[in-house]
């Protein structure tokens, strides 16, 4: 049994169906999840394309109301997006016409937090993540790698309980990504024992990353989007050390055969 | 080609061929046409010289006035509509029909209607321009509200931004490169507009004066007149074009993507 002090979000009967633009079809995105996100936990959320992984993490952000269920955010429902769920996107979804310094400052100003106080939060998370002399650079002058980092950094500017990642790193390049993976672990606090860490929920395509970050695994299948399985991952942290070691192989592969099948399908299905 | 090459080409292409155009127009209107009723291109420069004396200054100051206001007005009611429409779907199916019938009406249909309303005089040059350059803001500003990412209107709002502030620090910056846009596009047929009005319902201004010059058969002058509106008219341009590369310092190389 759970305390209810221990979970943060909790999905009830959430079901997603929305008309699809192209041809006015009925999809039905999500069915019946019922789940919960224990605070302080890092949860990632795998699945072939087209489970609803996104669809389930924009609930959460308050960006859509399901058809059916309720979602819960520290006992309350749900209604809009709110500083305390901190959200990065997939394509970084940056404000172009903003610096980093001015787009990391962009959520304590939005809530009414004073220049000077703003500035100095957004110059220690601008050191935090590395982008220390890129403040006056605008977003289309930086890698790929950078502006996440800069996305990142607005995303904790705001010190959200609930970090809601949609597959922030799929867009960089590989070896970024492994730095980028473990810069976040950092940040999270991967390495500090029996801390008091934010809760994390990061959706993602790579299966092996899904196991390294993670302290649970959300496994969704498809056509609806359902949950399809939670593994626990009883890893000892920090994690970073554990990279490529025999166990996160095995999970990995296990993850793997889960998902298998259904990711085929998928495929199959788009390139028709 | 070289960067001074290419620098070079910018101004010499062009001006090589105003000055081929020069050249024809000049040798066609002294063997082929009337020298009088087409003037020569050498002609009409000393006509443009003698008129410097005249009510060439007080022409320009009335239409640029009739510039300032009507477009002021008509811009600032095309952005304002759009805001409107942008602002709900509701509003948007109210105010769309309107737009879409009034706007392929040519605005030189209303200036007996003007004429009748305002009389001859300042009002019907003003009242077209601002008809005119209502639609061209009003569509490409909707257009630009419309394609604004969703996800920084929702990175925007889960970083705590109230809708105004959604609307004031995402939407507009957002679609300002599709507004400067708009502005351009009114701006050309406003330009358009006050020399029509101007001719059939004004007492003043540019245009009102190549009636005048064509009355007294001043044919030299009335070519000068239709140059100087075109030379107003590219100066007018290159001032918002100017703009329009200042709103998008940010990212020029997004400029025509509007990522």
């Amino acid at each position: 049994m759970e305390k209810p002090l221990d979970e943060l979000v909790r999905l009830q009967g959430v079901g997603m169906v929305y008309q699809s633009s192209r041809d006015g079809e009925r999809v039905e995105a999500l069915a019946g999840i019922d789940f919960s996100v224990r605070r302080g936990e890092f949860l990632t959320v795998v699945g072939p394309s087209g489970c609803g992984k996104s669809t389930l993490l924009s609930l959460i952000a308050g960006f859509a109301a399901p058809t059916s269920g309720s979602v819960l955010f520290e006992g309350r429902p749900v209604d809009g997006p709110d500083p305390a769920r901190g959200v990065m996107f997939q394509e970084y979804a940056l404000f172009p016409w903003r610096t980093v310094a001015g787009n990391v400052e962009f959520g304590p100003f939005a809530r009414g937090v004073d220049a000077a106080t703003r500035r100095a939060r957004a110059q220690t998370l601008i050191d935090l993540v590395g982008l220390k002399g890129f403040e006056r650079r605008y977003p289309h002058e930086l890698s790929g790698g950078m502006r996440q980092r800069c996305a990142l950094a607005r995303m904790l500017a705001n010190e959200p309980t609930l970090w809601l990642m949609d597959e922030p790193l799929a867009a960089v390049d590989l070896q970024t990504r492994i730095i980028l993976q473990d810069e976040l672990l950092r940040l999270w606090g991967d390495a500090r024992a029996g801390a008091q860490r934010p809760t994390v929920m990061f959706v993602t395509h790579g299966i092996d990353e899904a196991v390294l970050l993670a302290d649970r695994i959300l496994v969704l299948g498809r056509r609806p989007g359902r949950i399809k399985e939670v593994l626990e991952v009883d890893l000892p942290r920090p994690r970073a050390a554990l990279r490529g070691s025999a166990e996160v192989a095995r999970l990995t592969a296990h993850l793997w055969e889960l998902i298998r099948d259904e990711a085929a399908q998928a495929i199959a299905e788009e390139t028709q | 080609m070289s960067r001074a090459g290419a620098r070079f080409g910018a101004v010499a292409l062009p001006l090589s061929g105003v000055a081929a155009v020069v050249v024809v127009w000049e040798v066609a209107s002294r063997l082929a046409a009337n020298a009088t009723l087409v003037p020569p291109p050498l002609t009409v420069w000393r006509a443009f010289a003698a008129m410097q004396g005249s009510d060439l200054p007080a022409d320009i100051g009335a239409s640029l006035l009739h510039l300032a206001i009507g477009y002021g007005l008509g811009v600032g009611a095309g952005l304002a509509l759009a805001l409107v429409a942008a602002s709900s779907r509701a509003l948007e199916a109210i105010v769309d029909p309107f737009v879409e019938f009034l706007r392929p009406i040519s605005p030189i249909a209303w200036i007996p209607l003007a004429i009748l309303l305002f009389g001859v005089g300042r009002a019907v040059p003003v009242f077209l321009i601002f008809y005119a350059s209502m639609f061209p803001i009003f569509v490409a500003t909707l257009d630009g509200i419309r394609r604004v990412d969703a996800r920084l209107i929702h990175a925007a709002r889960s970083l705590g931004a109230s809708r105004r502030l959604v609307v004031t620090r995402v939407v507009l910056p957002a679609a300002l490169p599709s507004v400067i846009a708009g502005a351009r596009l009114s701006l050309g047929v406003a330009w358009m507009s006050l020399v029509a009005g101007e001719i059939v319902g004004g007492d003043a201004g540019i245009g009102w004066r190549i009636l005048w010059y064509q009355e007294f058969f001043q044919m030299d002058r009335v070519m000068a007149a239709i140059l100087i509106v075109g030379v107003l008219g590219l100066g007018a341009d290159l001032l918002l074009r100017a703009l329009q590369h200042l709103a998008r310092r940010w990212n020029p190389a997004a400029a025509e993507s509007a990522a």
